[in-house]
C-alpha cells in the first residue's frame, strides 16, 4: 500500500506543455467569464437607456442598445470565435499541433530583434495605444472624432491651467509644511566653536601625555595638511577615544578645540535621537553639509562627536580580524593584559569575535536608529563624490564631467566609554584611523593631576604626601581627584578652615570610597565578632598578600557593610599571578576561617560576601587561567559545547551537563577547602595578633594601613599605638576579654568583662 | 478533462443565446422622440414620419407677424410626426387635413410673457379657444366647436391645461384638436403638445392618439 502511494506520488507531477497533444480544458468559468461580462455591460447599458427615457419598455431598450452599441456584439463574436478556437485544440491534437508551431514560429521570428529593440517597439506600442485610448476618451469628451479631439486636448489643458495650479499649489502647501517641521525637528545638537571661543588647552590635561601627543600629531596634520600630501599620504580622517567615564575624553576633546585654529564642531550625544523617521538622516546630511562648507572655507574642520556610542549599531559584527579585536564584543579575551588576541592568525581573530558577540550577546540596535547611523557611515566615506546640482546635472547636460570634489579636511573625533555599542562599520580605517584608549592615569599622572587640582587650592600637602595619596588611589582618574580635592576642600571649610590638610584629604577619600558611616552602635558581643571578623581579613591580608596594601580597616557600618579590610596596589601592576590569586581567597576565606576557630565552630552569614569572591576567583583559576589541575579554558568549552575537561562522562550519566558542571564545581571545592584548612593554621598561629587587632578596631573603630601594621609590629601608627600589643600581660587581658565575649554570644548576654583598655607607659 | 468540456459547453452557448435572445431579434415597436436637456418624451407608433426641422420652421421664419422672429428664435426642440409626409400648412393652419399630425414645442417665453402668460393663453396658443367658448366671437356659430375636455394637466416638471375640442373650418370638415400647454414651474419655459386629425380619424383612431397624449412626459431639465 505504502509502495503504490510512493509510485504514485513519484508519477504525479503534471506534465510539461511541449509533451501534451491537446490543450488543457478550460474550466467553465474561464470558458464563460468574458461572455458574462459582455452580457453584464449590454444589462447595464439597457438599465442606463431604460432609467434615460422613462417611455422605453424594456425590449424596445434593448433593441436601442443593440443598434446603437453594436460592438458588444463584434466582442461577443471574437469571443465565440476564440472559444471555438480553444475547443478544438482541447479536442483535436492536429489542430493544437498547427497553431504550437505557429506560434513558436512567431516567437522565433519576433526574438531574432535584440532585447534592447523588443523593449523600444514594445514601448512605442505601448505609447501608441496610450494615445489612441487618450483620442477615444478626449473624443466622447469633446463629442468629436477622435483625432480632432487631440488637438483640442492642449487648448483643454491650457484653459485647465489655473486649475491644475491651485491643485499643485495645495500638494506644495502640504509638502512645505512637512518640510518646514522637519527642517525645524532638524535643527538643534550641533554646536560650532571658532578659534579662541574656548580657552581649555592641553596643558589643562593631565595625566594622559601619551594620548595628547598622538592627538596633538593629529591636530599638526590637520593644521599642515600639505607635510603628508606632498608625500602621498593623507590626514586621518577619524578619531576614537574610548576607556574608563571620567578619564578626560571631553576634556581632551575641548582642548582640542581650544587648541586648533580651526573650526570645532561639538555634536551632542542625544542629536540624532528623533521622533521621525528620516529626521536623523536629514540631521546627518546637514551636519556633513556644514563640515563641508567650514572644512573650505577655513581649510579644515574637527567635527567631536560625545558619547559615540549613542549613534548605536546594527548588530554583529560585519567584518573583523585581529584589529577590530580592541574593543567591541572581544573585550574579554583580549583585554587580558598579555592581549593574547594579537597573537590570533586573522581567520582565528575573526571567529572569536563573532563568537564572543554571540555569546556576550553584544548585537543589537541602539541610537538614532532609523537609518542615522547607515546615513552617517555613507557620510564618512562617501565625501570624494561629485556634488551639487550644477556640477552634476547641468555640467553633464553640457557634455562636461562632473567636478570633483575638493579636499575637505574634516577630523572626526569620537569619545565614548562603551566601544563595544559602536557599530563595526564605523570603525574602519577610511572612517576611524585612529584609535586611543583613555585609560586611568598612571601614578606620574595621577600625581601630577593632583598637583593640578590642588594647584587650585590652598593646601599644606608635601611632595610626599601628594605621592602617597596618588599611590592609595590607583584607579582615580580626573574626574574623581577633583571630587576628592574638592569634598577634602568641603571638609576644611566646615571645620573653619581655608587650607586643606592631609587628614582632609585621607577622610574626604574614605567618604568617597566607603559613603558616609551610618552611625550605628553595635552592641558588645556584636561588636567584638565583626571586629574579630575583619581582623582575621586584616592579619590575613598583612601576612600573605604582598601584591597589596592595606588601605584602611573599619568596624563602622556602612550602607551596604558590617566592616571591612580595603587594599590598594601599591605599584601600577598589569599581570596578576596564581600566588596572588590564592593569598586573595586566603584573605576572603579568613573570616570563615576565623570565626569558626575563634567562636568554637559557630559561623556568621557575614561570611556569604567574602565566599562569593573566594568561590568566583578561584573558578576563573580552575576554568580560565589555566591555575588549576587543567589546562583548557572552561568559557571555550561551554562556548563549543564540549564539555569541562577533568571529570569525564560516565556512561550511564543521564544529564552529562550537570555530570560535567559537577567534575568542575568539585575541583573548585577541593580547592577552596585546601586554602580553608591553611586560613584556619595561619589564624591559629596568629591567633593573639587577631584579637590584638581585633582590640584596635573595637577601640578606634576605623584604622589605616599603617596602625594595622603597628598592631602587627609593635609600633606606633598614625592613630593607634601598637606597643601595648608587644605585652604578654595585655594579651593576656584581650584573651579574657574575648573567652567572656564568647561566653556572651553563646548566651545571648552581655560580657561579664569590659573591653581593655591600655595605656603606654 | 472530457466531462469539463461538455458541461462547459452548453453553459457557453447558453450565454450566447442569452444575450442575442435578450438584446431583442426585431425593431422597437415605438418611435421614441427625445430631448434630454430639457426633460421632455414622447412615442409615436412604429412607421411615422418624421418632419423635418425646416417644413416646421418654414411658417414662423415666413411670417411677418409681431413676435414670430422671436418666438422661433427660443425654440429649443420642436418635433413632429405624421403617418405620411406633410407640409407646414398641415400642421398649422386651421385648414383640415386628411393626413393626422402630431406635433411637440419646448420653447423658452419671451420676457414680457413670463408675467403675462395665463391658463387662457396656454389654451390659445394655437387656436382662439377662449375667444371660440366666451362668445364674444361671431364665427363661433358657424364653427360648430365642440369642446371634449378641457382640464389641468400636470406634470413632474411643469403644469398647464389639456384640451380636446372639434371644430368645423371654413371647409366645412370637424377636425378634432387635442393639445397640451404647459408652463415650468418657474415660468421660463413652455412645453406644447399638438395631435390634430379629421374628427371622423380622430374617432376611429382614439386610442392610438390617446397613447401619444399618454406618452408626453416633461421631466424638466435634469
Amino acid at each position: 500500500m505504502t509502495t503504490t502511494g510512493s509510485n504514485r506520488l513519484d508519477n504525479a507531477s503534471r506534465p510539461r506543455d511541449s509533451d501534451r497533444s491537446v490543450r488543457v480544458h478550460l474550466t467553465l468559468f474561464d470558458r464563460s467569464k468574458f461572455l458574462l461580462l459582455f452580457a453584464i455591460v449590454f444589462f447595464v447599458l439597457v438599465w442606463a437607456a431604460m432609467a434615460d427615457n422613462p417611455l422605453l419598455s424594456f425590449s424596445d431598450a434593448a433593441q436601442q442598445i443593440s443598434s446603437q452599441r453594436w460592438w458588444i456584439f463584434l466582442l461577443v463574436a471574437v469571443e465565440v470565435v476564440r472559444q471555438v478556437h480553444f475547443a478544438l485544440s482541447e479536442l483535436l491534437s492536429p489542430y493544437h499541433g498547427i497553431w504550437v508551431r505557429y506560434f513558436a514560429f512567431v516567437d522565433r521570428l519576433i526574438h531574432r530583434l535584440s532585447d534592447w529593440t523588443r523593449y523600444r517597439i514594445s514601448r512605442v506600442i505601448k505609447a501608441a495605444i496610450f494615445v489612441a485610448l487618450l483620442a477615444v476618451v478626449l473624443g466622447a469628451v469633446y463629442k468629436e472624432t477622435p483625432v480632432k479631439a487631440l488637438f483640442l486636448a492642449p487648448k483643454a489643458l491650457w484653459s485647465a491651467l489655473p486649475m491644475l495650479g491651485q491643485l499643485a499649489f495645495a500638494v506644495v502647501f502640504i509638502v512645505i509644511q512637512f518640510v518646514a517641521m522637519f527642517w525645524f525637528l532638524s535643527r538643534g545638537g550641533i554646536d560650532t566653536y571658532f578659534p579662541d571661543d574656548i580657552r581649555t588647552r592641553f596643558s589643562d590635561v593631565w595625566g594622559q601625555d601619551h594620548v595628547l601627543d598622538r592627538i596633538r600629531e593629529n591636530l599638526l596634520f590637520l593644521e599642515d595638511p600639505a607635510s603628508i600630501e606632498e608625500h602621498g599620504g593623507y590626514v586621518p580622517g577619524g578619531l576614537l577615544l574610548w576607556g574608563p567615564p571620567g578619564t578626560g575624553k571631553t576634556l581632551m576633546a575641548e582642548s582640542m578645540a581650544g587648541e586648533s585654529g580651526k573650526p570645532f564642531v561639538f555634536v551632542d550625544p542625544g542629536a540624532f535621537t528623533n521622533m521621525f523617521f528620516g529626521v536623523g538622516v536629514m540631521k546627518v546630511k546637514s551636519l556633513f553639509r556644514k563640515l563641508r562648507k567650514l572644512a573650505l572655507r577655513y581649510g579644515g574642520v574637527v567635527v567631536f562627536f560625545d558619547e559615540a556610542d549613542s549613534l548605536g549599531n546594527r548588530g554583529i559584527a560585519t567584518t573583523g580580524g585581529s584589529r577590530s579585536a580592541t574593543h567591541a564584543g572581544s573585550r574579554s579575551i583580549f583585554d587580558s593584559t598579555c592581549h593574547g588576541g594579537n597573537y590570533l592568525s586573522q581567520s582565528a581573530g575573526e571567529l572569536l569575535v563573532r563568537e564572543s558577540f554571540v555569546a556576550n550577546s553584544a548585537a543589537g540596535m541602539g541610537g538614532g536608529g532609523m537609518g542615522t547611523l547607515q546615513a552617517l557611515l555613507t557620510e564618512l566615506s562617501g565625501l570624494k563624490k561629485p556634488r551639487g546640482f550644477f556640477n552634476r546635472i547641468v555640467r553633464r547636460t553640457l557634455g562636461l564631467r562632473p567636478k570633483n570634489p575638493p579636499k575637505y579636511r574634516i577630523l572626526v573625533v569620537m569619545a565614548t566609554n562603551m566601544p563595544e555599542a559602536l557599530d563595526e562599520a564605523l570603525l574602519r580605517p577610511g572612517r576611524i584611523d585612529r584609535m586611543y584608549r583613555v585609560g586611568y592615569p598612571s601614578k606620574a599622572g595621577r600625581i601630577r593631576t593632583y598637583e593640578g587640582y590642588l594647584a587650585k587650592v590652598s593646601h599644606s600637602l608635601t611632595p610626599e604626601e601628594i605621592e602617597k595619596l596618588a599611590t592609595i588611589t590607583p584607579y582615580a582618574t580626573g574626574a574623581t581627584i577633583k571630587d576628592t580635592i574638592n569634598e577634602a576642600l568641603i571638609m576644611a571649610i566646615r571645620n573653619g578652615r581655608t587650607t586643606i590638610t592631609w587628614t582632609d584629604v585621607i577622610k574626604a577619600k574614605q567618604l568617597k570610597d566607603l559613603g558616609p558611616a551610618e552611625d550605628v552602635e553595635y552592641i558588645e558581643r556584636e561588636r567584638h565578632a565583626v571586629a574579630v571578623h575583619e581582623a582575621c581579613h586584616g592579619v590575613m591580608a598583612y601576612l600573605q598578600r604582598q601584591h597589596m596594601a592595606i588601605d584602611l580597616a573599619t568596624i563602622e557600618k556602612g550602607s551596604d557593610y558590617l566592616g571591612m579590610v580595603a587594599s590598594i596596589p601599591p605599584d601600577d601592576q598589569f599581570t596578576h599571578w596564581r600566588t596572588e590569586y590564592e593569598a586573595d581567597i586566603l584573605v576572603s576565606l579568613a573570616s570563615l576561617a576565623g570565626e569558626r576557630y575563634f567562636f568554637d565552630g559557630d559561623n556568621s552569614s557575614g561570611v556569604s560576601g567574602d565566599l562569593e569572591s573566594a568561590t568566583t576567583i578561584a573558578s576563573f583559576m580552575e576554568g580560565h587561567w589555566g591555575m588549576g589541575s587543567t589546562v583548557s579554558s572552561h568559557a571555550s568549552n561551554r562556548r563549543f559545547e564540549v564539555g569541562a575537561p577533568g571529570g569525564g562522562k560516565p556512561r550511564d550519566a543521564k544529564d552529562g551537563s550537570a555530570e560535567l558542571r559537577r567534575a568542575l564545581a568539585d575541583r573548585i571545592e577541593d580547592n577552596l577547602s585546601k586554602l580553608l584548612v591553611k586560613a584556619e593554621e595561619i589564624l591559629a598561629e596568629n591567633r593573639l595578633k587577631v584579637l590584638a587587632l581585633a582590640h584596635a578596631l573595637e577601640t578606634h573603630k576605623t584604622i589605616s594601613g599603617e596602625d594595622v601594621t603597628a598592631v602587627m609590629t609593635g609600633g606606633v601608627g598614625p592613630l593607634v599605638d601598637g606597643r601595648p600589643y608587644g605585652d604578654s600581660a595585655n594579651l593576656l587581658e584581650i584573651e579574657k576579654y574575648h573567652v567572656a565575649a564568647l561566653t556572651a554570644h553563646k548566651s545571648h548576654q552581655r560580657p561579664d568583662v569590659q573591653i581593655p583598655v591600655f595605656h603606654v607607659k | 478533462m472530457r466531462f469539463g468540456f461538455r458541461r462547459s459547453l452548453p453553459a457557453t452557448s447558453l450565454a450566447v443565446a442569452l444575450v442575442l435572445v435578450l438584446s431583442g431579434c426585431g425593431s422597437q415597436s415605438q418611435i421614441y422622440a427625445t430631448d434630454k436637456p430639457d426633460g421632455v418624451y414622447f412615442s409615436v407608433p412604429k412607421g411615422w414620419l418624421k418632419v423635418t426641422q425646416s417644413v416646421l420652421s418654414e411658417r414662423e421664419s415666413q411670417s411677418t407677424a409681431t413676435g414670430a422672429a422671436e418666438r422661433l428664435a427660443n425654440v429649443r426642440w420642436q418635433e413632429a410626426y405624421a403617418p405620411k409626409p406633410v407640409s407646414a400648412a398641415q400642421i398649422f393652419s386651421l385648414t383640415s387635413s386628411e393626413i393626422p399630425t402630431v406635433y411637440v414645442r419646448v420653447r423658452s417665453l419671451l420676457p414680457d410673457e413670463v408675467n403675462s402668460f395665463s391658463l387662457n393663453s396656454e389654451r390659445d396658443i394655437f387656436v382662439p379657444l377662449t375667444t371660440w367658448l366666451n362668445g364674444t366671437s361671431t364665427a363661433i356659430t358657424a364653427l360648430h366647436l365642440n369642446l371634449m375636455d378641457d382640464s389641468d394637466s400636470i406634470q413632474p416638471a411643469a403644469r398647464g391645461v389639456h384640451d380636446t375640442f372639434s371644430f368645423t373650418g371654413n371647409d366645412g370638415v370637424s377636425q378634432t384638436f387635442n393639445q397640451t400647454s404647459l408652463l415650468s414651474a418657474d415660468h421660463s419655459t413652455l412645453y406644447v403638445l399638438l395631435i390634430r386629425a379629421q374628427s371622423d380619424y380622430y374617432s376611429s383612431h382614439a386610442g392610438q392618439l390617446e397613447k401619444i397624449v399618454q406618452s408626453f412626459t416633461v421631466r424638466g431639465a435634469q
